[in-house]
């Protein structure tokens, strides 16, 4: 695809600067114009190392599939630029945009780990108890974190932790961990 | 004829007079046919396009291997599996041998069956107290080249005389014409892989329909063959339950599940470098829309409540059939099996069980 001499430019220039390698720049430049040009943007915008940008370009390339739509329509649609616009750091934005990313590729898989983390949320444990959710809701196990500095913090933790395991939204936790709604 | 043809043969010269490549020249006699010193085709433009072109050559190498889905981790049912073809003339979309026959350029026959079937034979010899179960369909399908090949002429009368193997026939196609006069003796299982008829209109190319594969079931059913049917991959797609339901009761209609030797299922599942090969096809498939993850074993899989749900579910609806046909999961850990069947089987159990519902 020939593209306009000031993308085709802008692209190599920067891949020049952060050392893409060269498949990935001719990749980059068999895509439309528009498309090309949009991830041009946000990989200036944030500085994007090859890595990061092959795994935004990637997600939101599935994106694009799924829905029928371009590249460069998943990332200058809403999510993606409410996400670069309310993070105030480069890393904060990149976070941001990944996780608004995964929102529109995994929307089941995320909506049930957002129902998870409100469960959690409700069982109203200390701030010295940390559970942690399996990764990508790969597993049925909750990995329970208590980080106390004294006798006494660990009895009221371990109190919490006994409450919290009558309650229904514990119950209810590991149900959706187990099987899918 | 019908079936599968090619757009040209090339047969190894040192091959030429085996009755492999007799039969491939006979049955195919407006084919192109080159007779080569050595069958190294250039690297066709498409991979679609080398599922077009048929080599008879010799295999070099061992036949029998261990099969492949029982990598560390996951409950493996301890299958062996022989290698007489390689490659497909199907063109699944999710299919593993667009990644592991990547640079293949042709679809593979071996005419060397009699070598195999001594390889086998010196493996149950050795091992005559253990039953085997052996499948010719991993990087082939058992039956879509036999009208070509008959190699299960010469494959079933070998094992049907055999005392401790059971050879799994493992095919989506409608080939059974060549089976329905063997005598299978209850040591050859035809096995069909099923999916909705949404799935298998979008992303089986060329294999026969729904209806076709279990039309063919229930012909070789009644030629006294026991058969199988894997549910994989499943894919959850949309309308998932409704389609997979339908599907068995659509089978449970036609096929007496006395004679049914086991039933599988599967997540689709995929390694990064096959997701990258089916990226790459000029068709996409509709089946990289399903939301996979990156599992332990470095494969991607719908997450885990999703399989746990599939599994539960068609599980549920085929003991309602018949409770007592063998079931079983295709590469799952453990923790899996535990929530899908409440038990953990060992390796060793899994086969023997699968072996002895055979008896």
């Amino acid at each position: 695809m020939t593209h306009a001499p000031e993308l085709e430019q802008g692209v190599r220039q920067w891949a020049a600067e952060r050392r893409y390698r060269h498949a990935l720049v001719e990749r980059w430049l068999r895509l439309d114009a528009a498309d090309a040009r949009a991830l041009l943007g946000l990989a200036v915008e944030l500085r994007l190392g090859e890595n990061q940008l092959r795994d935004v370009w990637d997600c939101a390339e599935d994106v694009a599939a799924r829905d029928r739509s371009s590249l460069a329509a998943v990332l200058t649609g809403p999510p993606l630029t409410r996400a670069r616009r309310r993070a105030e750091g480069r890393s904060d934005r990149l976070k941001a945009i990944k996780a608004a990313l995964r929102r529109l590729r995994y929307p089941q898989l995320v909506a049930t780990e957002e129902r998870l983390a409100e469960l959690v949320q409700q069982l109203a444990l200390p701030r010295s108890v940390r559970v942690t959710l399996p990764d990508c809701l790969e597993g049925d196990t909750l990995r329970v974190d208590i980080v106390v500095d004294s006798a006494a913090a660990l009895a009221a933790a371990a109190a919490a932790l006994h409450a919290a395991a009558t309650r229904p939204e514990c119950t209810a936790i590991f149900t959706l961990l187990e099987e899918a709604p | 004829m019908s079936g599968w043809t090619p757009s040209a043969v090339w047969i190894e010269a040192s091959e030429v007079d085996s009755a492999l490549a007799a039969r491939v020249r006979t049955r195919l006699p407006s084919t192109p046919i080159h007779v080569v010193e050595e069958a190294r085709l250039a690297e066709p433009p498409t991979f679609r396009e080398g599922k077009r072109r048929l080599v008879v050559q010799r295999n070099g190498g061992s036949f029998l291997q261990h099969c492949p889905a029982g990598t560390p981790g996951v409950v493996c049912c301890s299958y062996l599996v022989m290698r007489f073809e390689s490659n497909c003339p199907f063109d699944c979309s999710y299919c593993f041998l667009q990644d592991y026959v990547r640079n293949n350029p042709a679809i593979k026959v071996f005419t060397n069956v009699a070598d195999g079937l001594a390889e086998i034979a010196a493996v149950l010899r050795a091992h005559p107290a253990r039953t085997f179960r052996v499948g010719t369909g991993d990087v082939a399908d058992s039956l879509a080249l036999d009208h070509l090949t008959d190699l299960s002429c010469e494959l079933v009368p070998f094992f049907a005389a055999q005392p401790n193997v059971v050879l799994e026939l493992k095919t989506k196609s409608a080939g059974v014409d060549n089976l329905l006069g063997l005598d299978p003796k209850d040591r050859v299982v035809v096995s069909w892989s099923l999916n909705t008829p949404a799935m298998v209109a979008e992303e089986e190319d060329g294999a026969a329909s729904l209806a076709e594969r279990l039309a063919a079931a229930v012909r070789v059913q009644q030629a006294g063959y026991q058969v199988g049917f894997h549910f994989d991959p499943l894919i959850a797609h949309d309308g998932w339950e409704e389609g997979y339901r339908a599907v068995i009761e659509l089978i449970f209609r036609q096929i007496d599940t006395r004679r049914v030797a086991w039933v599988s299922l599967g997540s689709l599942r995929m390694t990064p470098s096959l997701k990258a090969a089916i990226k790459a096809r000029p068709r996409r498939a509709r089946l990289l829309d399903t939301e996979l993850v990156p599992n332990s074993d470095g494969k991607q899989r719908v997450w885990r409540g999703l399989r746990v749900k599939m599994y539960r579910r068609l599980l549920a609806w085929l003991r309602d059939v018949d409770s007592r046909m063998p079931l079983y999961i295709c590469m799952e850990p453990a923790s899996v099996w535990e929530k899908v069947f409440g038990e953990v089987p060992t390796d060793s159990e899994v086969a023997r069980r699968l072996v002895a519902a055979l008896a």
